[in-house]
């Protein structure tokens, strides 16, 4: 937990890039926070052994993962299936292996939800509804909705948005919460429960998620347009199920997304005419 | 043989609103090519909004009919579906959410016993150890993905990340 009041720290220190991101809108704010710092806390000083992400030493954000998808999975558990579990992990680390952060403790899993989902933690912690698992038709299109969440883990889009909203609530009582026990202020970071997985990123984000999707599928040798055949079907089953109703309110329109997709990809994979669908070896799951 | 040809192209159009999952919408203004190839012929243009009929796939492409030419579209410029049969639903999705008396709360609207996963539901959640152990337990390494992407023979390749369009 000590991780935890060294993560707060950091993120109040000023001059750190993280900081910097938000220092127009909070540079009052931060001022009132910029208290002195522990000499180890700060990133100039780290050790360049420790594996840091911005500003967050990548323990830290490992263990925020884990706090999120242990949560993550108590609303929705995983489907009792190991070689479905199994699977995904598979080609999920194939795909997480194509990124800049190979070497995260990648965790995949397929939860038991009827909703049309996947969710991202940091750290790596990556999360697959069965509603939206049913919907894929090979394992090229399972590897394109990986390597979106894949995507936001490598850019800590989820992490930027905790820092966010730690730097903005820092005026109503962050000390206090310091102060507080250890596992309530690791959950404290997150909001409650799981909400942070129900919380939008910035549009821009999930074009870029989507944008680098399609390419670290290419890389891992699939058919580049995974991703884009599952936002295809889901823009077409929208309007018709309640099963996409947090998608859709966390994520731009598929149809939106679809078009950002084509202009960015553009002719750019017309020479790769052998990514692979690999259709027989989806697996199956049970009703 | 021409005729029948014909007729049955007719019928193919007349039938194109009951066949969902053989049409699409044109999301942006596109050419229609004579092959799946950037360098192909152009024989048509498809302007955004129409409605096509999806023939096949094949890479990045559709092969699309639209009114009575055929030809080759970037997937990407269609949607899969059809307007009028979405609408509908939509229409049905609306009738759901008031009957359920939480149509204007901005809650998730179930239908047909689909139950969304909810912001509550998640908001409620209290962090389960055994489950995130369960799940860490069927993580795999990397040599573990690498030996399953190479059973398929997928091979790497080296392809850069996508700069943002320029709109």
């Amino acid at each position: 937990m000590r991780h935890a009041i060294l993560c707060l720290a950091l993120i109040l220190v000023g001059g750190s890039a993280q900081a910097q991101d938000f220092e127009k809108t909070l540079k009052g704010l931060r001022d009132q926070f910029t208290a002195p710092a522990p000499e180890s806390a700060k990133p100039e000083s780290a050790s360049p052994s420790i594996p840091t992400f911005g500003d967050v030493p990548e323990a830290d954000e490992i263990k925020l993962g884990q706090q999120i998808a242990g949560n993550l999975l108590d609303a929705a558990p995983l489907v009792e299936d190991p070689a479905l579990q199994r699977y995904v992990n598979r080609v999920g680390r194939w795909v997480a292996s194509q990124s800049e952060r190979p070497g995260l403790p990648w965790t995949f899993g397929v939860i038991d939800s009827s909703d049309i989902n996947a969710f991202a933690a940091p750290g790596g912690y990556i999360f697959v509804t069965k509603g939206l698992y049913k919907l894929l038709r090979d394992e090229a299109e399972l590897a394109g909705v990986l390597a979106h969440e894949v995507a936001h883990v490598v850019r800590a889009h989820h992490l930027k948005l905790i820092q966010q909203g730690q730097l903005i609530s820092a005026g109503a009582g962050l000390l206090k919460q310091m102060l507080g026990g250890a596992d309530e202020r690791l959950q404290k970071l997150i909001g409650s429960g799981a909400e942070i997985v129900a919380r939008s990123l910035d549009k821009t984000a999930e074009f870029e998620a989507d944008r680098m999707g399609v390419v670290l599928a290419t890389r891992a040798g699939y058919d580049s347009f995974g991703l884009p055949s599952v936002l295809q079907v889901i823009g077409h089953l929208s309007v018709e199920s309640g099963a996409v109703a947090l998608l859709f309110k966390t994520h731009p329109h598929p149809d939106e997304r679809l078009a950002k997709l084509g202009e960015a990809m553009g002719n750019r994979f017309d020479a790769i005419t052998d990514g692979r669908s690999l259709p027989e070896r989806l697996q199956k799951i049970p009703r | 043989m021409k005729w029948i040809r014909a007729s049955v192209m007719a019928l193919g159009l007349l039938s194109i609103a009951a066949v969902a999952q053989e049409s699409g919408v044109v999301l942006k203004d596109d050419v229609l090519r004579a092959e799946p190839f950037a360098d192909a012929k152009t024989i048509g243009n498809i302007a955004k909004g129409a409605q096509v009929g999806i023939l096949k796939k094949t890479g990045g492409w559709y092969q699309v009919r639209a009114g009575k030419t055929q030809g080759w579209v970037r997937m990407l410029s269609i949607r899969r579906g059809e307007a009028t049969k979405a609408d509908v639903g939509k229409e049905a999705g609306d009738l759901a959410a008031l009957s359920s008396g939480r149509g204007g709360t901005g809650q998730i609207v179930s239908t047909t016993g689909i139950r969304g996963l909810s912001e509550e539901e998640l908001k409620g959640a209290k962090f389960n150890e055994a489950q995130l152990r369960k799940a860490q337990s069927f993580a795999v390494s990397q040599a573990d993905g690498q030996d399953f992407a190479a059973k398929a023979k997928l091979k790497v390749r080296k392809f850069d990340y996508l700069p943002e369009p320029a709109n």
